[in-house]
């Protein structure tokens, strides 16, 4: 998926964000789900540029082998964090609250950035 | 006052040379307190410790454990194992796994008390043994002090003791036993409370702006400035009251006098009052006129009526006696009448010179009158007889004149007392019986010009009484006017004299209360400067924390400032909610207020100035939402870099935002099973961490062979890194090494094998000697060394697995070094 197709996935999400009554109570999991569906895109685009067969492992490895192909240092940090915080959200748990459309925001503005990172020029 | 503070005033006094000295002088004094301030202002001295300034500096601190026994939710003896050293510590345990009892055993080790119970009662207070271990109570920390290397804070209880009761020491290590006063907290934890629990953070915003401002204005050290600028005011308003009294007695004084005066003639009511109306109150004239000298001269009026009062006259019995004498020595003149003195004794020397005549020239005939034989021894013994006796006659006559004269002197000496201008002024004073004093002086006086002796005896009979009766009433009027003059006058004089000490301490104040109204304005203004220069790195960082708290509410933080004195003073928040100003605290959700508080009191318990290089924060996570406790982490991650950060904490929310945030920090898990045993086990650790991680990608079996070569030594190296950075740490602060230096060395070490032979030999040029040293443990251990640090080139899987579980064992044996 190039870069283009993964920002319209988070433009669609950020459209969630926008009062509709046809997705009121599901919108933050509908966005969660597309916030994460492009980070996790954009890393098989990495993956397949830098490091074929990184993209088959578990996301758990794939964060923990970001840091040493992914610059500045912090944009990994914060694509675990956003990718940890999505998934809490994607799956249903009845006793935690939805996160906030503050938070999906920022969630989809790392995922933004991690594009533009993948896409420059390849570092190391 | 605290010297630093001391020495800024003194800085600033000196830096407006425009201000006059004697009002620096007293704002230096203020600085000493009330007594300082009046010692200057009576006798114009300032304690040299007003002057000079700088105190000893306080050791500083991180824990290395915390011992506890028998203290609330623990029963036998356990061990919270701390890594002393910057570094974020949580320690995870449910609600009752008595977690946070070693956060209240901390606090009441070094404070005697703890906040969480502070304002509870007592069944709360009472609780504090442990129910299943009551004895013996111990709690104990070890900590490392800069300067001084590993100490021991200890608080034993005896078996009745009560909470307050405990017996508490401190003990460098290899030092004799000395109390925890040596270590010179006591300010130092009022001020930078390295203890923050859930409740004070919740009550800290409760209680109200004025209470913040006290608890953060503390903590700056500014309390002390409140108290010099709160002595000035004293000092100005007493000098005011003590004005205001004094000039209020003085008008009344005035009305008083005025009143008097109006009634009669009062000289010393005159001069009182022309001496108060006067601008300086006159009051060396009133004084002199208490003290009952004189008003002006002999000629005033109360001079004349006590001169009028003491009259007297010549007492009866002395003028009868006198008369008497009179009239004897008139008596005995008279029997010589008819007696001629100067014959008699021109006679007698003319028998004398002819009796020498006729014993020199032998012959009975009178050679004056011829009569022949007439000059025998017969006329001889005759005219020798007579002669004797003319000679008597004329001293006895002599002497009669003699005694006549002082007789009739000593009676008119009497009549000759002039009391006319005694009496003039009398008159004028308008006292009764003058004119009949006056009268009956004149009438005996008159008798001066008597010659005969018996008129004027007769005389001094007739006037004697009426003299004596005149002027006796003379007397008793004047005695009576002067009498009533002071009847008027006496209890305005007490008035006076009441007056009198505190109109002068009143002039006294009032001459100094301009320099005390200078230096009240000047430390007023000074003190707003130097409170918000202090304050400004605080509320910056607190914006900051907020910041970061914050995460997405809406709730934004500007400045924060302490505003106003006295009961106006408050801590001033600039909290705006979506973007509208001036938005009060109520809109601010519990856990918003929380991190608010949050915000305030963690740079308070950073400042550099705190020996305390350990925080202790119980229960902060309780009412966050899930995005601020990753703020929290944040912060936490953050102030750690700098500090020992302790935080005890009952849900897992924080650990897992740790986790996920992938911050360096120690976790260690509290259980407690029944009988109050607490275990203590370490969950997560900067060197556990990356081993996990480490090992999660060797286990990844998907993950191609060259991207599992270049990760996993790099988490192997952290690893490593971590266990030497806590060795050094542990080493260098035991051995009483400053932080900073410690820190400043770690951050330099640049190349894992720097950080080795610092963390190995205390020498980062030794870095030679690392391999040799580390392979003392085997050469398995040099292996994971280099692969760590160099990178696991053509390593395969089970390689790579080895070299973390190398990595794992090598780091346990770095961490057990000495």
């Amino acid at each position: 998926m190039n870069s283009s197709k993964l920002r319209s996935l988070l433009d669609a999400a950020q459209k969630m964000l926008r009062p509709d009554p046809y997705t009121a109570g599901m919108w933050p999991r509908g966005a969660a789900l597309l916030t994460r569906q492009a980070i996790e895109q954009a890393l098989d685009n990495l993956w397949l540029q830098r490091a074929a067969g990184v993209e088959k492992c578990s996301m758990r490895a794939q964060l923990l082998c970001l840091g040493h192909y992914l610059r500045p240092r912090d944009l990994t940090d914060r694509v675990t964090y956003a990718w940890l915080g999505l998934s809490r959200a994607c799956h249903h748990h009845a006793y935690e609250l939805p996160p906030t459309a503050a938070e999906l925001h920022d969630w989809m503005a790392t995922a933004h950035n991690l594009i533009d990172a993948i896409g420059a020029k390849p570092t190391k | 006052m605290n010297s630093e503070l001391r020495q800024i005033v003194s800085a600033r006094l000196l830096a407006e040379d425009l201000l006059d000295k004697t009002v620096g002088d007293a704002v230096l004094a203020a600085c000493e307190g009330k007594d300082g301030l009046e010692r200057y202002l009576s006798d114009g001295e300032v304690s040299s410790a007003a002057i000079s300034a700088s105190g000893p500096r306080t050791a500083e601190a991180y824990l290395a454990s915390l011992t506890v026994e028998g203290f609330r939710g623990i029963g036998p003896s356990q061990v919270l194992k701390l890594n002393p050293g910057p570094g974020l510590t949580l320690v995870v345990g449910r609600n009752g796994s008595g977690k946070s009892s070693f956060a209240e055993a901390l606090e009441v080790l070094f404070t005697g008390d703890s906040k969480r119970w502070a304002d509870r009662s007592k069944v709360w207070k009472d609780g504090w043994r442990n129910l299943h271990h009551q004895h013996p109570v111990s709690i104990s920390a070890e900590m490392l002090l800069a300067g001084t290397g590993p100490a021991e804070v200890t608080a034993i209880w005896e078996e009745d003791a009560g909470l307050e009761g405990a017996s508490t020491a401190m003990q460098p290590k290899g030092k004799r036993k000395t109390s925890l006063s040596e270590l010179g907290w006591t300010q130092a934890l009022l001020w930078f409370r390295p203890f923050l629990s859930y409740n004070e953070l919740g009550s800290m915003l409760d209680e109200g702006p004025s209470k913040l401002y006290d608890a953060l204005s503390l903590m700056l050290g500014l309390d002390d400035l409140v108290q010099a600028q709160s002595a000035l005011a004293d000092a100005r308003k007493n000098r005011q009251k003590e004005f205001k009294d004094a000039e209020f007695q003085r008008k009344e004084l005035v009305e008083n006098l005025r009143a008097l005066l109006a009634e009669a003639e009062d000289e010393r009511a005159a001069a009182s009052l022309k001496a108060l109306t006067s601008s300086d109150w006159g009051l060396e004239v009133v004084e002199a006129l208490l003290s009952g000298a004189a008003v002006g001269s002999d000629e005033s009026a109360l001079a004349a009526l006590q001169q009028g009062a003491a009259l007297q006259v010549p007492a009866q019995e002395d003028v009868r006696a006198r008369v008497q004498e009179l009239r004897a020595a008139d008596d005995a003149l008279k029997k010589f009448a008819g007696t001629d003195a100067e014959r008699a004794r021109a006679l007698a020397r003319l028998l004398e010179s002819a009796l020498v005549f006729h014993e020199g020239h032998a012959g009975a005939d009178c050679p004056i009158c011829g009569t022949a034989d007439v000059l025998d021894s017969e006329w001889t013994t005759a005219t020798k007889k007579e002669v004797a006796e003319l000679r008597a006659c004329a001293t006895e006559l002599d002497q009669a004149h003699r005694r006549f004269e002082a007789a009739r002197t000593a009676v008119t000496e009497f009549m000759q007392l002039s009391r006319e201008r005694l009496m003039t002024q009398l008159a004028t004073l308008a006292v009764d019986g003058v004119e009949v004093a006056r009268k009956a002086w004149t009438a005996w006086n008159d008798g001066a010009r008597i010659a005969d002796a018996n008129e004027l005896a007769a005389h001094a009979d007739k006037h004697q009484a009426g003299l004596v009766k005149a002027v006796k009433q003379l007397a008793e009027n004047c005695s009576r006017e002067l009498q009533r003059r002071q009847d008027r006058w006496k209890p305005v004089a007490g008035q006076l004299a009441g007056w009198l000490p505190s109109a002068r301490k009143a002039l006294d104040g009032a001459s100094v209360l301009p320099i005390v109204k200078d230096a009240e304005d000047w430390l007023k203004r000074a003190g707003a400067d130097i409170r918000n220069e202090r304050f400004a790195p605080i509320a910056d960082r607190a914006t900051a924390v907020w910041q970061l708290l914050r995460q997405n509410s809406n709730v934004e933080l500007g400045q924060v400032q302490l505003t106003g004195t006295g009961p106006a003073r408050r801590v001033s928040l600039d909290v705006t909610v979506d973007g509208v100003a001036g938005a009060a605290l109520g809109v601010m959700s519990q856990g918003e207020l929380h991190s608010l508080a949050l915000s305030l009191f963690l740079p308070r318990a950073t400042l550099t100035e705190s020996p305390f290089r350990f925080v202790v924060i119980d229960d902060p996570v309780q009412s966050m939402d899930p995005a601020r406790v990753d703020g929290l982490a944040r912060v936490l991650e953050d102030v750690a870099r700098t500090r020992q950060v302790i935080v005890f904490t009952h849900d897992d929310r924080l650990s897992e935002a740790v986790r996920r945030l992938r911050i360096s920090a120690t976790q260690l898990g509290v259980t407690r099973r029944l009988e109050s045993v607490v275990e203590v086990r370490t969950l997560l650790d900067p060197v556990k961490g990356n081993v996990e991680d480490a090992l999660a990608l060797v286990q990844t079996a998907e993950l191609p062979r060259d991207v599992m070569q270049r990760v996993v030594p790099g988490f192997c190296r952290a690893a490593l890194e971590a266990a030497f950075m806590e060795l050094f740490r542990r080493r260098r602060l035991g051995a009483g090494e400053a932080h900073e230096e410690v820190e400043r060395q770690l951050t330099a070490a640049g190349t894992l094998t720097t950080l080795a032979a610092l963390a190995l030999f205390d020498d980062r040029e030794k870095g030679g000697d690392v391999m040799r040293r580390l392979n003392q443990f085997g050469s398995w251990a040099g292996d994971t060394f280099v692969q760590s640090n160099k990178g696991a080139h053509g390593a395969g899987a089970d390689d790579l697995r080895e070299l973390v579980r190398n990595t794992e064992s090598l780091c346990e044996r770095i961490r057990e070094l000495k």
